[in-house]
Formats: structure tokens, sequence, C-alpha cells
């Protein structure tokens, strides 16, 4: 194809729809920057024409609130006593009892290392003096586990037990993914008053869904001939269920449970910022706010020792059939018991150790000192990501590029510059044959002049409209344009546009650095060997921690936002691309080889394409957790939708919480199906 | 059992079509096609349903070992599925014993599963957390039988299928053949009458498949069941059948002996299968002779019409020319090349 061939209207029609919707995408752009002057409306939604959404929102919300109340007021009441329980029991049992039931647990799980883990562990946490608000949490998560377990247990036998449910728990399941933690609050905070009910609450209710997913696929995949085994053995459904069925699924059940674990501890952390419990998250929060940064990071760590006992023992539990001997079991619990009796009078109180006291002192201490001297170039590194990316995308160059911080003004006559340069730009590559490639750049630079945060309205239905029919056709268009619209007319917008600039930023930074780190993993043992523990880690420790060391180094700021969303959403993507890359069919790189393929061409040609459905799974994954991640960095300051959804719990204001909590659920949801889709497509491509 | 004429099992007219709205759609078809049972299955596909099983009709009677043959995807599973329940039909009739049991409650097919009816699977269908011993008994758990008498029971029927020694192991501790005499004994730990078997040697090596088929038969000649047995290969069904019925594309295109299977093909579908078989012990000389012909060399090795190829190849070892076939009261009724005897042997070995 040439390009004067393209430009005629008779070519339209034989261009790819790639290219076709790319090039309305891009009329309907450049059609909006130039009205713009005499229809501002055009980039601007008017004000006058937002519904009030969100307090129709939050009128029906609390109605309904208010219904239920009584009921969710007595639910409470009866919550409060087996927390008490829980709280009591792990409260007023010595601390040497509690490390010497852990320790057996973990040596009955998983032997030698696992008992060492809970050992150290719990050590450590008793070490840092914050012991009795690690009971206090530990006490929270032991209530709020069983109750997900058991709803997440029902939640998953009736979805399978009834084939029309199954469909709508599926939807509903998919939905509260991307439901982001803080939204779950507000209402509950409306429900059931302050206090620790509410987190428990959360955290449950937060923490069912994966255990029923993991029942429901479980479940599923029970091989069908174990079915009619049990069946034709003469078992009742009842019979066949519960003997055969969920006893063959216990593998998949357990990483069920592991996940709920780590949802619960993770939702029972976040959970601390609406306060009133004496728990190790609100020392994190308090500390923080302190600027203590030294007894917050401590404080950190002991949630971070949490998350990794649990996760590794729950994790054992699933993969290991493996039970080691009972009597060191009993032999440990003894010594716990024994070493209690017989110190009881001069057992130190747990709150008094201040082992680790000094090492909080000096983090602190460290941590003035390395600011002090390394503080030129980390604030060179934070300006100049500001200045020079962070602000450009976000307002884009007309109005980031000042004087002040770039040495010149922005002219018009330089945009027209830009759009010249570009349109050079696009002119050749649709010539050498990359039409589609050739429109995406001008639109980049369209964006990039204008900036993510003012885009115009139309612009962006048009372009979600344009990717949604390539990733998934009409529906998937027609669904992204109908959510995308109920932002628009609800008032949310500017603030949706604002977290897609930051999460956005973000996922394009893990894309390129995890695909990067990914790549490296997959060519070199060695780097995988020290990539992958980071990777564990990072999927172990809950979202908050991460706040803590951007805080510690780069204070409250758009940028440490943006560095503790990459952090936890760059995991996926490495594990996926290496995963990707690695999993070529041996039989492939054999033909690839026995062709006489160097490394690099192997990897290039077999290998990548191979992947890419693999890794656009791992982009996907990136994506949510970015979102997830988002709500949470607007602890530590960022703008847009999050930032929305944590004052709202500040205000009680249900309206705004769940509405901007919907809000980006649907960019989330947008986001997913859309990746889904292209991933659908290149493993249709490739007949996987 | 009732009455002695009563066969063990009945299909009459047995359809199962997959998709929406089956059973719908096969009233249709069938009433579109004047009751045209090729003629609906065609209506049917072209409405995009799946007609697995199509007019099957066939009887088992008492203590009949009844093999059910086909090429992968032609109905067999359905088929054995359907006359066990786990697949309820779309039309027509089964009965077990005389009773109908397309018709017949939940509760009666738990307790008909309970009584006398017995299950192998391909893939074993071993319940992954439990013992040998647990897992042959669960069939009596489920009826509330104690523990001490199902395990005694358990014992008995792990011995029988030579598993002494390993009823504390789990299944995946197991090789494939000893799971799949698990697998065997349990579905003979109620004593059923009716035994169901799908494909419960394909998926073993060779030499251990020779060895189950033969205990199986050991057992089959203890026991007299009735028996469903299904396999795609060929030299099974004549090796254990009583009777073959042999698929195609969910219709069953012959039922016979499997002497009448291998000499009497009814088209080209069985006829491939047979060609895959050593013929030489099926087949008799008959087949190959030129009958009317009477110019033949100076040997005679003394044929007749009713010997196996293989016996008459025996005799012609060394010979070139045609030599005579003689009936049972020794004349002479044809020729026979030895070469013939020869090629009809090579197809079989390919
Ligand atoms: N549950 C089902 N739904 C739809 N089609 C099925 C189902 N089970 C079997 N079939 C189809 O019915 C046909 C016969 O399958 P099957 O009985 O398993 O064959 P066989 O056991 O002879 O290999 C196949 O075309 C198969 O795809
Ligand atoms: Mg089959």
């Amino acid at each position: 194809m040439s390009a004067d061939e393209q430009l005629t209207p008779h070519a339209l029609t034989h261009l790819t729809r790639g290219t076709q919707v790319a090039l309305i995408t891009l009329l309907v752009g450049a059609l909006c920057l130039v009205l713009e002057p005499l229809v501002p409306w055009l980039v601007i939604w008017p004000a006058e024409w937002v519904l009030p959404a969100t307090d129709w929102v939050g009128a029906g919300l609390k109605w309904f609130l208010e219904g239920i109340k009584p009921v969710a007021r007595l639910f409470s009441e009866l919550m409060r006593y087996p927390m008490n329980w829980a709280n009591a029991a792990l409260g007023a049992t010595p601390w040497p009892i509690v490390i010497g039931l852990v320790t057996a647990l973990g040596w009955y799980i998983g032997g030698l290392p696992m008992a060492a883990l809970g050992f150290l562990g719990l050590s450590f946490v008793l070490s840092s003096g914050y012991w009795p608000q690690s009971m206090n949490t530990l006490a929270l998560v032991a209530v709020s586990v069983p109750l997900a377990l058991i709803l997440g247990g029902a939640i998953g036998i009736l979805a399978n037990e009834v084939p029309r449910v199954k469909s709508v728990v599926q939807a509903v399941l998919d939905v509260m993914q991307t439901v982001p933690t803080f939204a779950y609050l507000t209402p509950l905070l409306l429900l059931f008053g302050f206090g620790p009910v509410v987190g428990l609450i959360a955290s449950a209710i937060y923490a069912a869904p994966p255990m029923a997913r993991n029942v429901m696929l479980g479940l599923e995949r029970v091989e069908p001939e174990i079915k009619e085994a049990a069946i034709m053995s003469g078992g009742t459904r009842f019979q066949q269920l519960f003997q055969v069925e969920i006893p063959s699924a216990t593998t998949q059940i357990m990483i069920g449970v592991n996940q709920c674990l780590m949802a619960a501890l993770s939702m029972v952390i976040i959970a601390a910022v609406i306060g009133g419990f004496n728990d190790i998250g609100w020392e994190v929060l308090l500390t923080m706010r302190k600027a203590q940064f030294g007894e917050a990071l401590l404080a950190g760590m002991v949630i971070v020792v949490f998350a990794v006992i649990i996760d590794r023992m729950s994790g054992a539990l699933a993969t290991e059939r493996k039970r080691h001997d009972r009597r060191v079991v009993w032999a440990l619990v003894a010594f716990g018991v024994v070493f209690t009796a017989l110190f009881w009078s001069s057992l130190p109180n747990a709150s008094e150790f201040t082992l680790m006291d000094p090492v909080a002192g000096a983090v602190d201490s460290g941590l003035t000192a390395f600011t002090q001297a390394n503080g030129p170039w980390l604030d060179a590194l934070k300006n100049n990501s500001m200045f020079y990316v962070l602000l450009p995308l976000r307002i884009g160059l007309d109005q980031a590029v000042l004087p002040f911080t770039w040495g010149f003004a922005w002219t018009p006559a330089m945009s027209y510059g830009l759009f010249a340069a570009g349109a050079v730009i696009a002119a050749l590559m649709a010539w050498r044959g990359h039409a589609t490639g050739g429109l995406m750049v001008l639109i980049g630079i369209g964006m990039l002049e204008t900036g993510i945060a003012n885009l115009p309205w139309p612009f962006v239905l048009s372009g979600t409209a344009a990717l949604g029919w390539v990733a998934g056709g009409r529906k998937l268009a027609l669904m992204s344009v109908i959510l995308l619209s109920t932002i628009l007319v609800s008032g949310l917008w500017e603030r949706a546009l604002l977290s897609l600039y930051l999460s956005g930023a973000a996922v394009f930074a893990c894309a390129v650095v995890g695909g990067a780190i990914g790549l490296l993993s997959a060519v070199s043992e060695t780097a995988w060997k020290i990539v992958r523990p980071i990777c564990d880690m990072l999927q172990t420790i809950p979202l908050f921690v991460f706040l803590i060391p951007v805080l510690m180094v780069f204070q409250i700021g758009e940028f440490s936002a943006f560095l503790a969303i990459c952090a936890y959403a760059v995991v996926p993507m490495i594990r996926y691309t290496r995963h990707g890359l690695v999993n070529t069919p041996d039989e492939m790189m054999e033909a690839a080889i026995s062709s006489g393929a160097t490394e690099w061409q192997i990897l290039r040609d077999i290998r990548a394409p191979y992947a890419a459905p693999t890794i656009l799974l791992g982009l996907n994954q990136t994506i949510l957790y970015a979102f997830a991640m988002l709500v949470i960095a607007a602890l530590i300051g960022t703008t847009g939708l999050g930032q929305s959804i944590y004052l709202a719990l500040g205000q009680a204001d249900v309206g705004l919480g769940i509405s901007a909590g919907a809000a980006m659920a649907i960019l989330a949801l947008i986001a997913d199906r859309m990746v889904q889709g292209f991933a659908e497509e290149r493993r249709q491509a490739l007949g996987l | 059992m009732t009455e002695a004429n009563t066969p063990a099992i009945a299909c009459r007219k047995l359809w199962q079509v997959f998709g929406d709205g089956a059973e719908k759609a096969l009233t249709d078809a069938l009433a579109r096609s004047g009751n045209d049972a090729d003629k609906a299955a065609d209506l049917l596909r072209d409405a995009g349903m799946i007609p697995a099983v199509q007019d099957a009709n066939f009887e088992v009677h008492d203590g009949e070992l009844f093999v059910i043959m086909g090429l992968s995807g032609s109905g067999k599973s359905t088929l054995i599925r359907c006359i066990s329940q786990l697949l309820s039909g779309t039309g027509g009739e089964i009965r077990i014993d005389g009773e109908d049991v397309r018709g017949a409650s939940k509760k009666r097919l738990t307790a008909l599963r309970r009584q006398k009816l017995g299950m192998v699977f391909q893939h074993f269908g071993l319940f992954p957390h439990m013992t040998v011993t647990e897992n042959v008994a669960y069939p009596l758990r489920v009826q509330g039988i104690s523990r001490a008498e199902r395990t005694e029971r358990a014992r008995e029927v792990i011995s029988l299928v030579g598993l002494e020694g390993r009823e504390d192991s789990f299944p995946r501790q197991l090789s494939g053949g000893q799971r799949q005499r698990v697998g065997i004994a349990r579905s003979l730990a109620v004593n059923p009458d009716i035994w169901f078997l799908d494909e419960p040697f394909s998926a073993l090596d060779p030499l251990i498949r020779r060895q189950l088929q033969d205990e199986f038969l050991n057992i089959q000649a203890t026991l007299k069941k009735s028996i469903v047995f299904i396999t795609h290969d060929i030299a099974e069904a004549l090796k254990l059948a009583d009777r073959i019925a042999i698929m195609r594309d969910g219709k069953i295109v012959q039922i016979g002996t499997p002497t009448e299977i291998v000499l009497h093909p009814v088209d080209d579908y069985v006829r491939e299968f047979s060609k895959d078989v050593a013929k030489g012990q099926h087949a008799i000389v008959s087949s190959v002779m030129r009958e009317g012909e009477t110019q033949f060399g100076p040997d005679d090795p003394g044929l007749q019409t009713g010997m196996t190829l293989d016996a008459a190849l025996a005799k012609c070892m060394n010979l070139y020319e045609p030599v005579p076939v003689r009936d049972s009261s020794g004349e002479v009724v044809g020729i026979v090349h030895p070469s013939d005897l020869a090629a009809a042997l090579q197809v079989d070995e390919a």
C-alpha cells in the first residue's frame, strides 16, 4: 500500500479495522482541538450538565443502609463476642506459649524450616515491642478468616450446585476484584459505626471472594470420572460432594485458604485507617503521621513477618502432603508451657521489650544522615521525574513547559512544529506499511501535547470505543463507552482522568521495567535466582507497607505514590514475562535450533510471539494491581478518584465513596476486559 | 433376576442428543423424518446438535459379555453412560432386568447402583484422598455399612484382583495396572449383577493390558456377570466378547459374535477393523479359496474349507503352486494359492 492510495476515500474501506478506528479517533481528537476556542464544552464537560448522581447514590444508599442498620448492629453486637474471646485468648496467653504453639504448628506443617520461620519471626515480633498490637491484629484475622472461609466456601459450593447461579456469582466476583479496598469501608462505617467490627466485616467481605473462586475452580476441575465413580458407588449428592468432590479438590481449596488469609490480613491492616483499635496497622499510620520513620519501618516489618509466616505456612499446607512427627509438636508446646511456668514471676511483659528500639532509632538517624548526604541527587531525581515526565503527561507540554523548569515557554508555534514532525513520521511509517503505527504516533503526540488530564472527552470516548472494538468487538466497545459515560455525567470525570494518568504512567513504567527484568530472568538463571525471592516478598507484603519506605525517602507527594504503585504492580509483569518466555514448547525450540537460529533470533522470532498472550495477561494483572494500590497511595498524596474515596471515608460520605469506588472499578474493568480481549486474540492467532 | 428370558439389559430406540433443547429437537426430527433414524440424525446435525447415540437397539443376556467397539468419538462412552444413567438419554427405552430405568426416580437409581451396578473407568476414577481399601470400600460406606464389615469385604475383593499388600497405599503410589485393579475391585465391592467397563485397559501398556485381560476373563469365569465392555481395540473385543456391537458415528452398524464380525462384515467400516486383527485365528480357508477351479499342483497338504488360515498356512509353508481344498465329505471344491494365504495374513501384520 502506498501513502497516497490510503488518502483516497475509496481506499478507506480497504484499511484494516485497527487503521480505520485509529483514523477516526485521530480525527475526533483533532476536531476537538481545533474547535476548542469555539465550543469549549467539547473539551471540558460543563458543570451544568453534571447529574448529581453522587448525591442520588448517597441518598439511596443511606436510605437502604438505614433500613438494614438494626440487623447490622445486632450482627455487630454478636461479632463482639468472638472478637473479645479471640482478643482475650491471644492477649492473655503468655508469649512463650504463643511462640511455642506457632513453632509447633510450623514443625507439623513443614518440618524444620517452617518451625524456624515461626520461631524466629515471632521472636522478632516480641523483641520489637509490638507484641500486644500484633496480637490484636491477629485476633481480628482469627475471627474474620473463619467468617470469610465459610462465606466463600458456601458461595463456591452454591455456584457449583446451581448452574444458573454460577455465571452471576462469577460476574459479581469479577466486579468485587476491581472495587478498591477503601470503597468497602465507607458504607460499612455507616452500618456498623466506628470500631474494630468494621475492619472485621470488611476483611471478611474482602477475603471471601478468593475462597469462593478457588472452591468453584477446584470443584470444577475434579476429574469427571471421579465424579462419575462417586455416583456409580451409589452416593447421594451430599455424599458425593462432601466425601469425594471436596476432598479431591483439596489442593485448590487450600490455595483459596492461603489467598483468603492474605487478603484478610491485608484488609485488617488497611482498615486501621478507621482507627479505634490498637492494632499494628494503626501503629504504622500513627508513626508515619508523626514522621517517626524508624518506628514505622519496624511496625511495617512486623506486618511483613506476619504476612510471610501466614503465607508460607498456609502455602505449605496446600502443596505438601507430608506431616511431621507429632511428638516434636507436643515437645515444643510443652516447652513453651514449662518455660512459662518456670519463669512465671520473672516473665517480662511482652510490651516491655525494647530490643529493637535502638534499631529504630538508628534507622531514624541513619535516614536523616542518608537524606542529608544524598539530598541533592534524590531531590534531583524526584524533581526531574516530576517536571520532565509526570507533569507533562498530566497537563500536557503546553502547560508543563515553563521557563522556570524547562528554561523556555511553550508557544503555539512549538505545538505546530511538534504536530508537523508527527505528521511526517506518521506519513513515513504509513509509506513503509505501518499505517496503524503511524496514526498511533500522531495520537500519542497529540496526547502528550494536551496532557491526559486535559483530554477532550469525545476523544477519550471514541478512543475507548476504538480500542474496545479492536479488542473484543462491538459489545465490548459499547459496554466501555456506556460505563465511561456514566463517569462523565456524574461529575467524576476529571478525577477519573487524573487516576488514569497516574496509573497509566505507573503501568507503563512497570511494563518497561518489569518486561526488561522478566526478559533478563528468562535468559539468565542466575538473575532469576535473585529476582524470584524479591518477587515472592513483594507479593506477600500487605499493600500498606509499601508506603513506608517511599515516604521515608521522598516524602509525601505524587512521586512517592507513583513509586509505591510501581513497586507493587511490577511483580506480575516480571513473572508473566519470564513464564511466557521460558515455557516455549521444547519441540519449537529444537526446530528453531536445528534451523540454525541464534539465541537472539530464537528469542525474537519464536519465544516472544509465543509468550505474547501470557505477557498480556501479566500486563492485565499489573493494571489491576496498579488500580488497587492507587487508592492506598491516596494516603501519601495522590489526586483523583483514590483521594475522593479516602476523603469520603473521613467524612463518612457514602455517596462519594461508592461513586468514586464504582468509577475506579469501571476503569479497572474496562482495562481488564480490553487486555483480556487482546490476549485472547493473540492466543487464537497462535492456535492455543 | 426375574424370569429366565428377561434380558439383563435391553435398549430400544435409544437416543442421546447433545445440545440445547435436545428432547424437543429429537421429537421434531423423528416426526419430520417419519421415524427414519438416519434422516433424523442428519436433521439434528444440521440443527447444530450432536446425536452421539442414534436409535440403539440391543439386548445383553444374563451372564453375557457384550462388547461395544468403535473408533474414538463414535459414541461408545455416551452409550454406556446412558445405560448406567450417568446420562439420562434423550429418547427411547432402557430396561435393566426388565425395569425401566429412564423413568426411574433419583432415589431408585441410587438404590439400583447400590445393589446391582458396578462401573470401571478408562482413567480409573480413583479417589485420590482415600487408600486402596477406602476406595474399594466406598460403595459400601455410602450405604452406612460398618467399618469392620466393609473393610472385611474390601479385603476379599482386593485379594480377588491380586492387590494384597497394597491395602494402605494411596492411588498416587500405584502403577497404572495396579490402579485399574483397584478400580475393578471397587466396582465389584457390592457384588453387582451388571458390570460396566469403559475402555478399562486402554490406558495401560500392551503387556499389562494382556495380563489384565486374562485375569478379567478368569474373574468373569467365576462370577458370571452380565457385562457391557467398551473398547476401541478389535483384538481385545475378539478375545473377550460373547457378542460384539460395532458403532460408527453414534450408530450401531453391526451386532454379532466375533466370528460373524470377522467373516461377514456388513460394510467397509467393519471390514477395516477386521483388517487389523490376526485374521489367521478367526478367518477360515473358504474365505480365500478359488471356488470351482480344479487346476492344482502335485502337492496335496490336505486343506479343508473350515480350517483357520493359520493352520492352512502352516501346512503350505514350502509350497508355491495351487493346492486343492476339500469339504467335510472329502470332495475337492476349489483351490488355494499359497501366496493368497500369505497375502491374507500379510495385511494383518500391518
Ligand atoms: N457432554 C457432552 N456434550 C456435548 N458433546 C458430547 C458430550 N459428551 C460426548 N460428546 C460428543 O459425543 C460424541 C461421542 O463421544 P463419546 O461417547 O465420548 O465417544 P467414544 O467414547 O466412542 O470415544 C463425540 O462427538 C463427543 O464430542
Ligand atoms: Mg470413550
